[in-house]
């Protein structure tokens, strides 16, 4: 009887009722789309649903993250997350799974799932789930943020345009909520459209927002849709995808001075000094970068995710906290110098190496 | 006329939401170039589209009176 309501629609009935039944989707983030999206695909009654987020709870989560209470702070997103559609309907599988999804997990998880939901907030992870979801053939329901506006699609799907096909410079940057700054009916009303399209999907009901992109403005409730086309570039083959992918994982989190100097004339590889600008030994070299890292969370967009950083401060510590920052926001290829400034300096003078 | 649209970041930089501009024989490359001066857009990356459409040869297209163009920005927040 939980689902009388949905079943009395002649678009639904039981056999639409048995399709949700049978249905696994993926929720990639548990932040304020996820909080939006889980709930009412659980309620429907999606008989699996898994739900990956790294993420511990914080206070400023609270006002668009609505799954979570206030007293949960300090805990896992996931597994709360699992709990509160678990106690809303317990008669379907939860999956938490408390990680990071990465070019490792993600193929393995995508072939599992049916239907692959975008509730992220950087772009590295919305190509990475574009190009996974291209590889294993599934769908993926993009959602997206900028202050009031949002975007909505549903890409891959049946050999529809992909993410690439949309937006193929992959180096662009864009703000997400933490420094953009949103409100919770915006992530609200776009978890909405997403959990939409995964449910007219699997009933097959309607029109999936397949080859056109929406933008909804929640100032003006000014609703477009853009058409978008197949681009003519290949789609990523699995060699491809892991050259792209497992190079940039598998890189160690360290490197010594004297192979980082090795990379001084690489244009594809920044150095971030973390120290303050008046610590010592003072270190210059081309491509340089200094931010402290007390501000280093602030200033993301003067980094380009594309290159690889490697990061030194004064002894190698604070560079590897530097690192788990920029992993955290995705940043795939980022190595700390070991030693820091120090063992640089050193290398300078043992290697004589000009600058 | 043509007629111009910012969404995102680039409505940000642009400070306005969309606006009119008298019709000349442009391609829509020229009419971004000219754009990307007025606004410095140079640093944001967007893809475009006319009259609802994305497009992706902005050379080759050659802009029609009453088009509509629109500017848009990959959104990253959730």
């Amino acid at each position: 009887m939980r689902y009388n309501r949905q079943i009395i629609l002649s678009e639904v009935g039981e056999k639409g009722q048995e399709k949700l039944t049978q249905a696994k989707v993926l929720i990639i983030g548990a932040g304020g789309l996820g909080a939006a999206i889980l709930p009412y695909l659980a309620a429907a009654g999606i008989g699996e649903i898994g739900i990956i987020d790294n993420d511990a709870i914080e206070i400023t989560n609270l006002q668009r993250q609505v799954i979570y209470k206030s007293e949960a702070i300090g805990k896992s997103k996931a597994l709360e997350a699992k709990a509160m559609a678990e106690s809303l309907n317990p008669t379907i599988q939860i999956n938490a799974i408390a990680d990071t999804l990465n070019a490792k997990n993600a193929i393995e998880l995508f072939e599992y799932y049916d239907i692959m939901v975008d509730a992220t907030d950087n772009l590295p992870t919305k190509y990475l789930i574009n190009d996974a979801c291209q590889l294993t053939n599934k769908p993926f329901v993009y959602g997206s943020i900028y202050k009031f506006q949002g975007q909505v699609s549903v890409f891959n799907y049946q050999n529809g345009p992909t993410y690439r096909c949309l937006f193929p410079d992959e180096s662009s940057n864009s703000k997400n909520c933490v420094d953009a700054g949103v409100m919770g009916i915006s992530v609200g009303i776009i978890g909405m459209f997403q959990a939409n399209e995964v449910l007219k999907m699997i009933l097959g009901i309607g029109n999936v927002l397949s080859g056109e992109l929406l933008i909804y403005n929640m100032l003006t409730n000014d609703q477009q849709k853009f058409e978008l086309v197949k681009s003519n570039t290949t789609p990523f083959s699995r060699l491809d995808f892991e050259k792209k992918y497992d190079v940039a994982e598998n890189t160690t989190l360290e490197i010594t001075a004297s192979e980082a100097l090795e990379q001084i004339e690489n244009k594809e590889v920044t150095f971030l000094d973390v120290r303050n600008a008046t610590e010592l030994p003072k270190i210059s070299l081309p491509n340089q970068l200094q931010i402290p890292l007390a501000d280093l969370e602030m200033n993301l967009e003067k980094l380009d995710s594309n290159k690889t950083i490697l990061i030194y401060c004064q002894s190698g510590i604070r560079s590897k906290a530097a690192v788990e920052l920029l992993k955290k926001y995705a940043f795939q290829k980022v190595q700390s110098i070991a030693g820091g400034a120090l063992k640089l300096e050193e290398a300078i003078a043992n290697n004589a190496i000009s600058i | 006329m043509l007629s111009v649209k910012y969404f995102g970041a680039v409505a940000e930089k642009t400070n306005i939401q969309g606006e009119n501009i008298p019709f000349a024989n442009l391609s829509l490359q020229e009419l971004v170039d000219e754009l990307e001066q007025k606004y410095d857009l140079a640093s944001l990356s967007y893809s475009i589209a006319v009259n609802q459409k994305m497009v992706q040869d902005k050379n080759s297209y050659m802009l029609m009176t009453n088009d509509v163009v629109a500017l848009l920005p990959p959104f990253a927040g959730g």
